[in-house]
């Protein structure tokens, strides 16, 4: 139902003018002249400038638009007016008109805001403003201010679209979407589950869901065929940079369906979600093996926007007189390239030995590289004299080599290591060079993936142990055998990220045992975690497969975001910290009781609730000075020792103010002056002490876990 | 290249144009100075390969007077205490005619006595700071070590200059206090404390009467002061010093300059490393202190800072009334280089670190307060603010007279 009364400032245009109307909403900016008042005045729609002038506006009017201050709630009757010639405002969509004023309410006051929330210039030349310099904790607290601003308010109505477009196209698919429990048994999705305590069942607990896979499974068994949910997922991972505790997932699942039919029809929807950025996928998404992905681009989430394949070079060096190459082929090692083409111009003698060699390439995992500029037909580089001429040869062939051209060789015992870092070689190489369209995008369906991957006492699942293996005659006890198999899974990449993923599952019984079995689980094991799962099997489930994709990034890469925290309305900040709530937090003695926690904590079962840490344990961390075993006991005493000295103190200190140096001193403030680089950046001298360079940064450990 | 008194020799001291008013004068500073160019580790694996990229403010104001540099010495870590120092072995053999030492405890007189040099230790304020490896801003000052003591003076009228770089220095004398000292009294006092005076031995305590007598005989009045609080002194500067230096070292982090630890996984565990492997056991368990009262116990911190407050101003109150307050300045056989914790650190220092609490300027003397077969205590000398001059003039006085004595 439009309010009939009321209208919206950003659809008000010329056709409008003459016209009496009621606008409501929020001052987004002023602009005082003198007895004419101008206000951008901003609803949900956009924003229109509102003048306050004595020879339209009551005089009442005008003095209370005076007291008007940003981000007022403010009700405004007006009559529509074209804007003067030569006064438009080319920022805003109704920069022709303007509307004057006749009564002002103010139905709220804002106080002192924390940072701007305007993004429009109020004159044609003011430029555009732009909010992304706040700090992100700031908006994050007052994320309530920080949704006003246009750009966040699109956001998360094309957040909504996107997911709309899904659900209207599964729904024409026959798909229904069903909830699953939110508090639920603990899942094996390999990620640390978030608990909630149950008072009904003291000191047991629920798990929140890190996806509803088992019971999307247990909808096919009831029968439903198509079902599809946009739910919640949480898990408790170590931090990363984009990554949220709690994420949305697009999750489906249907019956009857093989791979080709489920990935046909994600491709559809996928397309029409991109549609609604403005994006229009290539069709049909290629097809690549997880093998032609290792070998061809180093990850199973290639970037498909630029060349630069990976190309095997192992075989030219067999018989080689190079002895570092020699040693690693003995030990079975590998030797894979990338030919960056016509490129040498831009990567000098200097910038391939003492950058990539030096240092981008040992950061990626390998022990060095190799490599060598095309001139002239020849190979030139350090170690090319070491080759024969049959090698040369063999290389300028296997590339492809010309003229102009860089080819750039990564050895290692382990092929796993070569692929990896001449994977990652090759992403940083296509951004440095600029080989990247932005606005290109790159979808491809990565499948045959391996079931297991080894680990230290067997293997463990590449995807859940739900997916379907290619073959059903493995030996459960085979790890050899076992690390053969592939899997019928399949992931969806666009542009080297992993949107979402997907497999047939298991539905028979004794296969899905024989899987639990290969990954090393007791029979009783099975039955505690998934005996319910195993019984439902028991009566008649049908084959079925699915998908999840995870919606917070789809979104984010269609509206091209920065990160996945620009999409969701009130998300946790880096520390999975809620500036806003101040979650998570402490709760009081009674909850606790009430849950019984307190007597479990006393039983020594609860983590986290140990003893207190030590006081020198608690100081070292928050002046982050390492001990030594050895400096413990010293170090202890000085701190107790302390502890006296304050206890003195405050028996000795009177009420007399705090005195900080010995003579009083003036403020002193530092005579203006223009703002300038301070010289030893400009000429890179301040980088000379650090112990760690990376072109003009100082180099550090990530902020957060590797 | 090092030496056993220089953490780095200069190569080549360059004996100057001979202009300037410390034209050839030899001078050392310790490696907690920066001078472009060269090493200023500060005794620290914290300041591990540190080359600073321009002269502290002070380094700048003497080569412009003409002083020549021979090298900076060898220094306790970050300028705590006199343990490993060697600014006074460099007066000591000859090496230089004056060295530049960071007091924060004392550490100039201290030195400066048990050599037999003269110590001084300028008000707060005085020179500036810009360019030094500080510790406890509030408290520290830059001192000079010299074997003559008009040595002291013409240096420190080439440094205590004002520097817009350091926002600490004292502008403009207090109003009470005229350049050049406090005005001329119609009767100048000297005060001296009977309950310090009784601590000493009976031979000191002869030479300290010996000693009130030569400032009689230069003017000086002896009278007897009472030092109420005497014994908070050393608590509050601990607590001041201790968060001031916690906060300071916050900069050791490794990541523009100095040692960093290898093979981080993140970057808390950067610093922990970093820092664990950075800093000595007795500057780290005073950084644990410091951290203490920073983060634990903030309200410590401002009690201590109330007690200064009443300490300074009974310290005023005082020196209305007096020229000097005369004391000795090592602490009854305490050795102040054997210090290995906090507390002996403190117990080493008492009898100076007061002139660091108030900001007030001192002065050691040798000679006078020597006695046979024991080690020279040294007389040390503290005036009110701004009377730098006045002091310094007094301790050439009395060399006069000592050198005459003897």
């Amino acid at each position: 139902m439009p309010d009939i009364n009321r209208s919206s400032c950003g659809d008000l245009r010329s056709t409008h003018v003459g016209r009496e109307v009621r606008l409501a909403g929020w001052v987004d900016a002023l602009r005082d002249h003198g007895d004419v008042q101008f206000i951008h005045l901003r609803d949900r729609s956009g924003v229109v400038q509102v003048v306050f002038s004595p020879e339209v506006s009551p005089a009442g009017a005008c003095e209370l638009s005076r007291s008007l201050k940003n981000e007022f709630c403010v009700e405004i009757r007006g009559t529509v007016a074209t804007r003067a010639q030569g006064t438009e405002n080319p920022h805003i969509e109704t920069g022709t008109i303007e509307l004057m004023a006749r009564e002002l309410t103010i139905l709220s006051r804002a106080a002192t805001l924390p940072f701007p929330v305007s993004e429009k210039a109020m004159v044609a030349d003011g430029g555009h403003k732009r909010a992304e310099t706040v700090a992100e904790d700031l908006r994050l607290q007052y994320r309530y201010l920080d949704l006003r601003r246009p750009a966040m308010q699109d956001n998360l109505g094309r957040r909504y679209r996107i997911i709309k477009t899904a659900r209207d196209y599964l729904d024409e698919q026959g798909f229904i979407e069903v909830e699953t429990p939110m508090l639920t048994k603990s899942t094996p999705e390999g990620a640390r589950d978030y608990l909630v305590p149950s008072r009904h069942f003291p000191r047991k607990f629920y798990a929140l869901p890190q996806s509803p896979q088992l019971f999307k499974q247990l909808l096919m068994v009831a029968g439903f065929e198509r079902y599809f949910q946009v739910v919640r997922c949480f898990r408790d991972e170590d931090l990363r940079p984009n990554r949220q505790p709690e994420f949305t997932q697009l999750d489906l699942e249907a019956s009857f369906l093989d791979e080709t039919s489920i990935r046909d029809l994600t491709e559809e929807m996928v397309w029409r979600m991109f549609r609604v950025g403005g994006i229009e996928l290539p069709r049909p998404f290629p097809l690549m093996t997880y093998q032609t992905a290792m070998d061809g681009y180093g990850t199973d989430r290639p970037d498909l926007r630029f060349g630069l394949q990976c190309i095997e070079a192992t075989d030219i060096f067999q018989h080689t007189g190079y002895s570092i190459f020699k040693q690693i082929l003995q030990r079975g090692g590998s030797i894979k390239g990338i030919n960056v083409r016509g490129q040498s111009e831009q990567l000098s003698k200097n910038v391939l030995q003492n950058e990539y060699a030096k240092e981008i390439v040992p950061s990626f995992g390998a022990k060095g590289m190799t490599w060598m500029r095309v001139m002239d037909g020849d190979l030139d580089s350090n170690i090319v004299q070491f080759f024969s001429d049959q090698e040369k040869q063999a290389i300028i062939e296997r590339f492809d080599a010309r003229g102009g051209d860089v080819l750039l060789l990564i050895a290692d015992p382990s092929y796993d290591t070569v692929v990896s870092a001449l994977g990652q070689l090759r992403l940083h190489l296509g951004h440095r060079l600029g080989l990247i369209s932005p606005a290109s995008f790159c979808p491809v369906w990565v499948t045959d993936f391996p079931l297991f991957t080894a680990t230290e006492e067997g293997v463990t699942s590449s995807h859940h142990p739900f997916t379907a293996p290619d073959r059903h005659d493995f030996d459960p006890t085979d790890d050899q055998g076992l690390l053969r198999l592939r899997s019928r899974a399949y992931d969806l990449v666009v542009n080297g990220e992993e949107l979402g993923g997907g497999s047939i599952r298991i539905h028979d019984k004794e296969l899905q045992l024989k899987v639990f079995r290969a990954l090393g689980l007791a029979d009783d094991d099975i039955d505690n975690k998934f005996g319910f799962f195993l019984q439902a099997l028991d009566y008649g489930a049908p084959p079925h497969g699915g998908l999840a994709l995870g919606l917070d990034r789809v979104v984010a890469m269609v509206l091209g975001t920065t990160s996945i925290r620009e999409v969701t309305a009130f998300p946790k900040n880096r520390s999975a910290f809620c500036p806003l709530t101040q979650a998570p937090a402490d709760v009081s003695q009674e909850q606790l009781r009430e849950l019984d926690l307190l007597g479990m904590a006393a039983a020594g079962t609860v983590p986290g609730m140990e003893e207190d840490q030590k006081p020198i344990d608690t100081l070292s961390w928050v002046a982050r000075i390492g001990l030594r075993d050895e400096e413990r006991p010293v170090v202890n005493e000085a701190v107790e020792e302390a502890v006296q000295l304050a206890g003195l103190m405050q028996r000795a200190a009177g009420n007399e103010e705090p005195v900080f140096t010995p003579v009083t001193l003036n403020n002193r403030m530092r005579p203006p002056e223009p703002a300038r680089i301070c010289p030893f950046a400009e000429n890179g001298e301040m980088y000379r002490n650090a112990p760690s360079v990376k072109g003009d940064f100082f180099k550090v450990a990530g902020v957060l876990d590797q | 290249m090092q030496s056993e008194v220089f953490a780095h020799v200069n190569p080549s001291p360059d004996a100057g144009t001979g202009q300037g008013s410390l034209a050839g004068k030899r001078v050392g500073v310790q490696s907690l100075f920066s001078v472009r160019g060269w090493p200023c580790t500060g005794g620290s694996k914290a300041l591990d390969g540190f080359q600073p990229l321009e002269d502290a403010t002070v380094v700048r104001l003497l080569k412009e007077a003409g002083a020549v540099f021979m090298g900076n010495t060898h220094v306790s870590e970050l300028g705590l205490g006199i343990a490993e120092d060697t600014s006074a072995q460099a007066v000591a053999e000859g090496q230089v005619d004056v060295a530049l030492m960071l007091d924060t405890l004392g550490e100039a007189r201290t030195a400066a006595a048990r050599a037999g040099l003269y110590g001084f230790k300028p008000g707060w304020g005085r020179i500036s700071r810009f360019g030094l490896m500080g510790l406890a801003p509030s408290m520290e000052c830059i001192a000079l070590l010299a074997a003559a003591p008009e040595d002291l003076s013409r240096v420190y009228a080439a440094i205590a200059h004002v520097d817009e770089r350091d926002p600490s220095m004292v502008e403009a004398q207090s109003p009470s206090i005229p350049e050049g000292g406090a005005p001329p009294r119609k009767v100048r006092r000297a005060g001296f404390n009977p309950e310090l005076v009784a601590r000493l031995t009976p031979g000191e305590q002869k030479a300290f009467s010996r000693a009130m007598l030569q400032l009689e005989q230069a003017g000086l009045t002896p009278v007897e002061v009472s030092l109420p609080d005497w014994d908070l002194f050393a608590p509050t500067h601990q607590v001041i010093t201790a968060v001031e230096a916690s906060s300071s070292c916050g900069k050791y982090d490794g990541v523009r300059f100095g040692h960093r630890a290898s093979g981080a996984k993140n970057w808390n565990e950067m610093y922990l490393q970093t820092r664990k492997e950075a800093f000595g056991l007795l500057l780290k368990t005073f950084l644990f202190q410091g951290a203490y009262f920073q983060f634990e116990n903030y309200q410590a911190f401002e009690d201590a800072c109330r007690v200064r407050g009443r300490l300074i101003r009974m310290s005023e109150q005082l020196f209305a009334d007096l020229e000097v307050l005369a004391l000795p300045t090592l602490q009854d056989g305490r050795d102040a280089t054997a210090v290995r914790d906090i507390a002996s650190l403190y117990q080493a220092f008492t009898l100076t670190l007061t002139a660091n609490v108030t900001g007030q300027p001192a002065v050691t003397i040798p000679g006078c307060l020597r006695t046979n077969g024991h080690q020279d205590i040294g007389l040390q000398l503290m005036g009110p603010q701004g009377s730098e001059t006045a002091l310094l003039a007094l301790a050439q006085q009395i060399s006069v007279q000592t050198e005459e004595v003897a």
